[in-house]
Formats: C-alpha cells, sequence, structure tokens
C-alpha cells in the first residue's frame, strides 16, 4: 500500500489571548452590553492555504524561518491543530517523532514508561510488550529501567524517549528537530537510527534548521515563510533559494553568518529569531 | 538486522488494529470542499455513513491502518457519526486509559503508610463520624443508620469527586493535548474511571463491613454494578459538559467548588426525605442526584429491586446528559485546542 498525505488549501490560525481566556463576568457583561473587548484578543495566521502532496519515497525536508509555521503544520497533519479552513488527508500510519518523552510520569520506572508513552502514541500493550526489550536494550538503561524517571539524568531521560519513539518502523515519520541527545556514543547510535527510519520509512517530513541533515537525508525539500510555502523543488535549488533569498529577505547581515552556502562543512547555527507577525483583527 | 526484526514484530498488531481504524476510516466525514483527486486515492462517495445528506462522504484509498481525513470546521457530521468516531478514537488507545487510571490510583495512595487502605478508611470514618453525630441528634438506630448515611454518601462522594477533577482535566492536560493527538473526552474519562474503581472498592469494603457488623443485606446488591454503570455514565457525561466549559469560562472551577458543597444539603444524605416538609419535597425530587442515590438506597438499605420507573427516571436523566455531553463536543472538537 502507498502512504500519502494531502493538504488542500488549508488556513490555521491562533487567538491569542491577552488577559488569558475570558472569564465568566466579562462574557456575561459582553453579552449583556453587546461589546466585546477587541483587544482582548488577537489572530495570527499561523498557515495560510497551504497546498501540499508528500507521496510515498518522499523524504520532505521543511525549512523556514522561526515562526514560518513548520511546527504547526506537522502538527496539524499529526490531528493536533485541526485547519480551519482546507482539509487535510493522510494516508498510512504516522509515527510523530514530535515532542519526545510528551506524557512520561516522573514517578514510574522507565518500564511502565515505555508501556504509557507507547499507549499514547496509539500502539498496543501486545505490540509494546513485543518491542519492550529492544527499547531497553536500545536504550541502554538496562540498569536503572525500573528505576522511576524522577531519578534520570537529563541525557537518559533524552535517551528513553528517543528509544520509544525511534524503535518501530513508521509508515510515515514526522520529525520536528528531534536529534537525541545523549553522549557521543548515543547521539552516533541515534543518528545511524534516524538514517535507517529515513531510509525504511514510506514517507518522512524533517523539519529542521540543520541545513546540512536536510541536504543529507532528503529528495525534496519545501521552504515556508510566514505561514505560506515559498518554495518547492529539489533540496539543493530550494536550500540556495532559502539562504539567499529567505533569510536574506529578513535580516541579510544575520543570514550569511547564519546559514553557510551548501558543501561548506561548519555546522550552521540556528536560524535568525524573527518576531511572528501579529494580524489585530 | 534489527530492521528485519522489527518489521516482522509490527506486522501482527497492525493487522490486529485494523478493524478498529477500518470504522475509524469509514466514518471520517468530507465537508465537500475542494476534492483534488491525486493519483486516484481517493473514492468519492464511497463511504457508508450518511451525513445528513449533505456532505460527500469521501473514502480515502483502501481504508488502512490510521487512515483519516479532517476537514474543516463546517463539516457537516452527524451527531451519531460523531459519537461512533469518538469510541472508535477511545478504543484505539484504551491502553493508554486503563494505564492511566491505575496510575492515578497508584500514585494517590503512594508513600502513605495503608495505602489502598485509605480508600476503604476515608468514607469509613467520615461514616463513623456522621452517624455518631446524627443517631445522637436524631436519636435513631446507629446501625441501620450508618447503612442509610454511607448508601447515600459514596455515591454523594463519587459524583463530586468526579465532578471537581474531570471538570478540570482538559484544562491541566494542556500540555498533552498540544503534543500528541488525543480525543478530547479521554482525560475526563480517566479522571472519571478513576473515581469509579475509588467507588467501587469503597462500596464493597462497606458492604462487608456492614454484614461483620451484623447489617442484614439482601441478594439485590448483586444489581449494584448495574447502578454503578448507569451513574458512570451519568458522572461521565456532566464531568464531560463541565470540562469543556471550563476551557472556555475558567471561573466555573471556582463556581463548582461552591455549587457542590451546597448541593449537599439538598440531598437526602444525613436524613430523610420525609423529614422535609411536604410543601418543599417538590424542589428535592428536582435534584438529579436524588435518584441515582435513591436507587443505591433501594438496592443496599432497604433490599428491593427498584421497580421500572426507580431504573427509568435516573435512565432518562442519563440519556439526556449524554445526548447534551456529545453536543458540546462536537461543537466545540475543533476550537477547543486553539482555547487551552
Amino acid at each position: 500500500m502507498t502512504q500519502q498525505i494531502q493538504i488542500q488549501n488549508a488556513s490555521l490560525k491562533f487567538r491569542i489571548y491577552r488577559n488569558r481566556a475570558p472569564a465568566l463576568k466579562e462574557a456575561v457583561i459582553g453579552m449583556l452590553t453587546g461589546k466585546r473587548d477587541k483587544d482582548a484578543v488577537t489572530e495570527f495566521d499561523a498557515l495560510k492555504k497551504i497546498n501540499l502532496t508528500v507521496r510515498a519515497g518522499d523524504r520532505l525536508g521543511v525549512i523556514g524561518l522561526n515562526g514560518a509555521g513548520k511546527s504547526t503544520m506537522l502538527k496539524m497533519i499529526v490531528g493536533i491543530y485541526p485547519p480551519h479552513q482546507g482539509r487535510v488527508l493522510v494516508q498510512g500510519k504516522i509515527t510523530p517523532l514530535i515532542e519526545l518523552g510528551t506524557g512520561f510520569d516522573f514517578e514510574l520506572s522507565g518500564r511502565e514508561n515505555i508501556y504509557l508513552n507507547g499507549a499514547l502514541l496509539g500502539r498496543s500493550y501486545q505490540q509494546m510488550r513485543q518491542l519492550e526489550a529492544k527499547i531497553i536494550e536500545f536504550s541502554e538503561l538496562e540498569e536503572f529501567i525500573d528505576l522511576p524517571i524522577k531519578y534520570y539524568s537529563s541525557g537518559m531521560h533524552g535517551r528513553l524517549a528517543f528509544s520509544i519513539g525511534a524503535i518501530v518502523e513508521p509508515e510515515i515519520l514526522l520529525v520536528d528537530e528531534i536529534f537525541a541527545t545523549g553522549d557521543a556514543h548515543f547521539v552516533q547510535k541515534a543518528t545511524d537510527r534516524m538514517r535507517h527510519l529515513f531510509n525504511s520509512s514510506g514517507i518522512t517530513l524533517l523539519v529542521s534548521h540543520n541545513l546540512h541533515q536536510i541536504l543529507d537525508l532528503c529528495n525534496r525539500v519545501i521552504v515556508m515563510h510566514k505561514g505560506e510555502i515559498v518554495g518547492d523543488g529539489p533540496p539543493e535549488e530550494m536550500i540556495n533559494y532559502y539562504v539567499n533569498d529567505v533569510a536574506h529577505l529578513v535580516k541579510p547581515a544575520a543570514a550569511a553568518a547564519v546559514a553557510p552556502p551548501v558543501g561548506v562543512s561548519a555546522p550552521p547555527g540556528p536560524a535568525p529569531q524573527v518576531e511572528p507577525q501579529l494580524v489585530v483583527k | 538486522m534489527r530492521s528485519a526484526e522489527s518489521t516482522e514484530l509490527l506486522d501482527k498488531p497492525n493487522e490486529r488494529t485494523s478493524d478498529a481504524v477500518a470504522a475509524h476510516g469509514d466514518v471520517a466525514v468530507g465537508a465537500g470542499v475542494v476534492s483534488k483527486s491525486a493519483a486516484g486515492a481517493r473514492s468519492v462517495g464511497a463511504g457508508s455513513v450518511d451525513a445528513g445528506g449533505t456532505g460527500s462522504v469521501d473514502s480515502v484509498g483502501d481504508s488502512s491502518v490510521d487512515d483519516f481525513d479532517f476537514a474543516a470546521f463546517d463539516t457537516k457530521e452527524s451527531i451519531f457519526s460523531y459519537i461512533c468516531r469518538s469510541l472508535a478514537e477511545l478504543k484505539n488507545i484504551k491502553f493508554a486509559l486503563a494505564s492511566f487510571v491505575v496510575n492515578n490510583l497508584r500514585r494517590r495512595y503512594r508513600r502513605s503508610v495503608l495505602g489502598f487502605a485509605w480508600s476503604l478508611l476515608n468514607p469509613l470514618l467520615t461514616m463513623a463520624v456522621m452517624t455518631a453525630v446524627f443517631s445522637l441528634l436524631w436519636h435513631s438506630n446507629p446501625k441501620s443508620f450508618g447503612v442509610y448515611v454511607f448508601t447515600g454518601l459514596l455515591p454523594w462522594t463519587y459524583i463530586t469527586d468526579s465532578i471537581m477533577m474531570g471538570s478540570q482535566s482538559l484544562v491541566q492536560s494542556e500540555a498533552f493535548l498540544k503534543k500528541v493527538y488525543i480525543p478530547k473526552s479521554f482525560f475526563p474519562l480517566v479522571a472519571v474511571s478513576t473515581e469509579t474503581a475509588n467507588f467501587a472498592f469503597s462500596l464493597a469494603s462497606l458492604m462487608l463491613m456492614a454484614m461483620i457488623v451484623g447489617v442484614h443485606m439482601n441478594w439485590t446488591v448483586l444489581l449494584v454494578p448495574a447502578a454503578i454503570a448507569l451513574l458512570f455514565l451519568f458522572n461521565f457525561s456532566v464531568t464531560l459538559i463541565l470540562a469543556v466549559a471550563t476551557v472556555y469560562f475558567r471561573d466555573l472551577t471556582h463556581i463548582i467548588k461552591v455549587g457542590l458543597s451546597t448541593v449537599f444539603y439538598l440531598v437526602p444524605i444525613i436524613y430523610n426525605l420525609e423529614m422535609v416538609p411536604e410543601k418543599y419535597r417538590v424542589l428535592f425530587l428536582l435534584n438529579p442526584v436524588y435518584y441515582f442515590i435513591d436507587l443505591f438506597r433501594a438496592l443496599i438499605y432497604v433490599g428491593q429491586v427498584p421497580d421500572a420507573t426507580r431504573w427509568a427516571i435516573p435512565g432518562l436523566i442519563t440519556l439526556i446528559t449524554l445526548t447534551i455531553a456529545f453536543y458540546t463536543l462536537k461543537k466545540t472538537d475543533k476550537d477547543l485546542i486553539y482555547r487551552l
């Protein structure tokens, strides 16, 4: 069977409440007097009319400045944020490697957390029973696995989270800037594992600011800017476009320093911070 | 080598879950938005659920594992197909549900010396105090009065605890809901299920205790699980409504707290409905909670099988609250995440 992701004309906006959620009192007063505090809510268009079709075999890199909507698009594909307009169609089982370690219960042991986390990722108990040994082996936490994870170091925590997420063979893999933490040995192991996952899954979407990684792992790249897809094509071309035109657009000086031209071996740093544009409605 | 192994491992469980997901795929309803057919992956109008005749039903390809299609806000999905979809989604993560409930229970008593015994001791001590005070006050037989109080007090505690814990569950799990895809009814369900387990333990142990003390129990106590199931559905639906409402109006948390402590005196738990002057009795009969407590009393304290109306009234109430709950959830399903 083939995997496919289709995003059709999807828009998504966030409401930002200046003084948190409206209190009951204000809502009632607003209803009675018929006027709403318009300043209290600001709307922010996170995604604007996105059209994208990803087919089996695509290793899609998603690049863009901070606040461009990359992670939001990934979360929309997972189903966390439903689009306000348009639609999202997904064919195939998604394995999101987004926000690893979500749902860890610090009072529980590593082993119990494997089951809990697996369950949250939609895997059955039987499935996790079969994977448990592999996850423990991969994380190299055999000695500590029955200890509550609040006693884990942050590196051990990260190792466990990565191992749970990365042990299955995904049909559709969504990766948001996670590359395992831990000692050099584990990072190498995790990188190898990621490479394997990229090659074995039907579709991969990778959000990363590491352009070398994108060039290395992807066969297609989209560039996002302010909630829109502004470029779609082969990696080298798109990375050049991003570096020269998109990153340049905002901060000409910073862009050159931050994103070295393709082929330079020095790892690029984080993309320049850009304030998301607020649209007052 | 590793890869070959895990593919093999995963093959079977995937097949196992596919029927549940296929059902899920079937009820995914399109809103009739632009359907750009690509690579012939979709067949329009092939679905099996009628969405009120307005939206076209799309089924994506060969409806395989975890296919889904969520369209925009203008989706015309019927309440029935929404409920089916919600239940299918909950079924998919039933293990997470069980694991959350067990962890909640475990955490509640972790590090306390008596552990689970507290779920028994707590109501027992409350009951002992109440019985002592009120049997002195009203000169009633402490033994049977004790049973009378606990058959009212335990369901009441169950209702209030469910509402208190559950109504905040959506707000409190914001971090979760924004990071992983989980049906919105999951966390209220976890809260209510935890309280249900607690309630069942307390009820069973207190009935046991009553029998040891020498209070006669009729065979009608065997019908108690049916009453628990009914009260569970009622609690779940009320909690769901309040949990969604709390997302929109955070002040509700405080209102609920005050409200529940007021309602306590309006439920005949420590007194008898016969003690209430005739002209006010109607007010007490308007309280939906009364009918559930009445059911437990009939089964445990009176020892008779309640007649049809005594089942029908709480049943009807539950049906109404359940409908409102799912209607509320459906209305807010796609907006809720943006309000957290």
